[in-house]
């Protein structure tokens, strides 16, 4: 998969499950707590990316997968 | 043939106010009602016991069904938080205080939220190996004795409640087909420990979203009935955001399966024959029940109605 792939699944995944939620490039690198995602959230929209993208996300991963960036680059490095 | 007859629960009359909880835990109050989704939580007083609370539910049970306690041939409570440390069993103090005869068999099963489901089969089983024709089942499972007051993934969530379900040999549904399955080695996501009741909420959640969906349509496929074949699906009431996520995933219209825990909050094995006891009024054809928890744990079954020949 490359970025542009992880980028689109990241994007979408979260405008699926956040309300109001639209996404961009410029908000990659914004933390999931500015962009309004609550913790109950993150863990729907790490649920759906790591199945959306085919790799396993542990709870310790993903508890330091604060920005839609860091998604991104977990889900590039996992693969 | 056994099934269920009739179903009643009790809420102890204390009360916690959540919104007054999410201050407290400087959580947003918008996230409790909306996302947890529970405004206030029964707790048990200090003269509430799992034996008081259970008498309470069985009092309501005899103002809808008539029972003669003669007939009990069987009592078995589900709790993991019993009075007396669980000795005695409670089910024997639940045969003490209701004076029912002396032969009948009473046993406490030890589960959490999958606990009703489990223990609606185990009564029904035990009862037809032994020719037996009334039994009760009792939920009782006071998770605030085991509360870390400071720690609000759980505090905000659980609440007290007892239920009681009629078994008899004259029911109004009857058991079609159940699942039942364990992952014991994911039983710390929801665990006491010396500091009281631990909850890994994102191992729960996604167990809940993943297996959960998984075995309800496996039941739904051993029956060879679809989602449209049934009328009502009654999912354990764990919170409002891991509800609508899981019933979404198993592909139910959200219609079909209430989500009602504002005023009760998580009650453990007593959710779904608090559900169940009201919508029994609307007289559902089929019924599926899926309780899923502690253990980790989780049980789906499908129950028919019995048509008056």
């Amino acid at each position: 998969m490359n970025r542009e792939e992880a980028v689109k699944i990241v994007m979408s995944m979260l405008e699926k499950n956040v309300e109001g939620l639209e996404m961009s490039e410029d908000k990659m690198g914004k933390t999931l707590v500015d962009l309004g995602v609550d913790s109950l959230d993150v863990m729907l929209v790490i649920m759906d990316v790591g199945e959306a993208a085919g790799v396993a996300i542990s709870d310790d991963e993903a508890e330091g997968l604060d920005t839609p960036e860091k998604i991104v680059e977990f889900i590039l490095e996992d693969e | 043939m056994l099934g269920i007859q009739s179903v009643a629960s009790y809420l102890p009359k204390g009360r916690v106010d959540n919104l007054k909880q999410a201050d407290r835990f400087e959580t947003d109050r918008e996230f409790v009602e909306q996302k947890i989704g529970v405004a206030t939580l029964p707790r048990f007083e200090e003269t509430d016991s799992v034996v008081s609370t259970s008498v309470a539910a069985f009092n309501h049970l005899c103002k809808k069904v008539q029972i003669d306690k003669s007939e009990i041939e069987c009592v078995v409570l589900c709790t993991q938080n019993p009075d007396n440390g669980g000795l005695p069993h409670n089910s024997a103090l639940l045969h003490a205080a209701l004076e029912l005869p002396e032969e009948c068999a009473c046993f406490d099963i030890g589960l959490g939220c999958s606990g009703y489901v489990y223990g609606l089969s185990v009564i029904q089983s035990f009862m037809t190996a032994n020719g037996m024709n009334k039994g009760l089942l009792f939920t009782c499972d006071p998770y605030s004795r085991i509360l870390d007051p400071e720690d609000k993934n759980t505090c905000l969530l659980f609440g007290d409640a007892a239920s009681v379900t009629f078994v008899s040999d004259t029911p109004r549904y009857k058991l079609a087909t159940a699942k039942f399955s364990t992952k014991g080695a994911g039983s710390e996501a929801l665990q006491k420990t010396d500091h009281g009741l631990e909850m890994n909420g994102r191992a729960v959640f996604n167990f809940a979203l993943q297996d959960v969906p998984k075995q309800i349509k496996r039941t739904l496929a051993s029956a060879e009935l679809t989602v449209e074949d049934v009328e009502l699906f009654l999912l354990h009431q764990g919170s409002r955001f891991m509800l609508e996520n899981t019933i979404k995933r198993a592909g139910i219209p959200a219609e079909k399966a209430p989500i009602r825990l504002s005023e009760t909050g998580n009650t453990v094995s007593s959710s779904i024959p608090i559900l169940l006891e009201t919508e029994l009024d609307n007289s559902p054809r089929r019924i599926l029940m899926s309780g899923f928890g502690v253990g980790l744990s989780w049980a789906t079954a499908i129950y028919e109605e019995v048509k008056p020949n």
